[in-house]
């Protein structure tokens, strides 16, 4: 409503007040219409501002948020990238400790007697004594694992793995936090779809038609009261209903 | 380690990458991924799956609208499905049952829990079907 259609309603008003000469009682009622309107006149103008505003800004904010789950999207990728490496390698290192191939000078000359030692029993026709050098070998081969630092080294390795696994696993943040931004985003969408109608329907300005449609994303909108460990006892619970035909 | 063909269906690339990941380190190492319900029906059809883990919240297809399609299917309808996702309400556990989903995980898990959970479908399965 602008300020010539307010003019237009105080006319029609007084214009009213003359026809309504012959009922008194009428024209009071009318003045406190008419100073109604006067007196909600600045605050319409007020509310107008806000919502115009209001319909710039909401558009910028869900551009923001759709920026935010895009770049830690992207951020989780290139962890994952570096993580896969990392496992990667692991496994090689970890292969070479547990076969006692290191790449010391004892690991090198390990390495080179186990060959000399396969290719005796398979050139031998496995001949009894060359089978017990093997066996022997073995032995050997073995307690050099279970001690000193190679032991402690390929536990150490898989340690690590773990903790690149662990790292791995908590990056399930980034899809858990795109899901709840998703959540803000429907939000913020039934506010500009309320505030687009409002200037549609009560200001009959242009800026509805002007503003930027938000970026979509997927919006969950079920409530989530509860915390982890009380949202998973209450799955297995459910779970354990529905496996007793009790759901 | 066994043999079992995987398939992950989930929307985000991190995530199914994380899936993979942590389906490897608990010795499943067979998976294939599928972006959506839709592309997940097309996987199906052409790749031997025997294990379906999926979303829910996607896009084109939901994970609810495939898992029914999956169990309207008479070629699939017998397939173990663990839904993972981070709807976590009753209403949504619920849901989730009628549509006949296997089991249920919410957000985040750990390679252990995903672990005991697709044992305990599988062994179920067995049960059911001796």
């Amino acid at each position: 409503m602008n300020q010539q259609e307010l003019e237009g309603i105080l006319q029609k008003a007084a214009e009213l007040k003359v026809f309504c000469e012959y009922g008194e009682r009428t024209i009071p009622i009318l003045d406190e219409v008419a100073s109604f309107v006067r007196e909600i006149s600045p605050a319409i103008e007020d509310l107008r501002a806000v919502v115009e505003v209001s319909m710039v800004n909401i558009p910028k904010a869900a551009d923001q948020l759709a920026r935010v789950t895009q770049a830690t999207e992207q951020a989780s990728t290139e962890i994952l990238n570096t993580l896969d490496k990392m496992v990667a390698t692991l496994d090689e290192v970890i292969g070479s400790v547990a076969s006692g191939m290191v790449s010391s000078e004892v690991g090198i000359a390990t390495k080179k007697v186990s060959v000399i030692v396969k290719s005796l029993v398979d050139k031998s026709g496995w001949d009894e004594d060359i089978v017990k050098l093997a066996e022997a070998w073995d032995v050997h081969l073995q307690s050099l694992r279970m001690s000193g630092p190679t032991s402690n080294l390929e536990r150490l390795l898989k340690d690590l793995q773990n903790d690149c696994t662990e790292i791995m696993m908590a990056l399930q943040v980034q899809d858990i936090t795109q899901q709840h931004i998703g959540a803000v985003m429907g939000t913020i969408q039934a506010v500009a779809e309320g505030l687009r109608k409002l200037t549609t329907g009560f200001f009959s300005t242009a800026t509805a038609e002007s503003l930027p449609p938000l970026p979509a994303m997927l919006v969950q909108t079920e409530k989530e009261n509860v915390g982890d460990v009380e949202r998973k006892k209450m799955v297995e619970s459910l779970l354990s209903k529905a496996r007793a035909g009790q759901l | 380690m066994t043999s079992m063909k995987i398939l992950i269906v989930d929307d985000s690339i991190t995530i199914r990458r994380i899936i993979t990941n942590a389906l490897k380190t608990v010795g499943f190492p067979e998976t294939i991924e599928a972006a959506n319900g839709k592309d997940a029906l097309e996987k199906l059809a052409s790749a031997n799956v025997d294990f379906i883990i999926t979303d829910w919240n996607m896009p084109e297809m939901n994970g609810l609208d495939f898992i029914k399609q999956v169990r309207a299917n008479p070629l699939y309808s017998a397939l173990p499905i663990l839904m993972i996702t981070t709807r976590g309400t009753e209403h949504d556990v619920i849901e989730a049952l009628q549509a006949k989903v296997n089991s249920y995980i919410v957000k985040p898990f750990t390679p252990q829990e995903l672990k005991e959970k697709i044992e305990g479908i599988l062994k179920t399965v067995q049960v059911n079907t001796v």
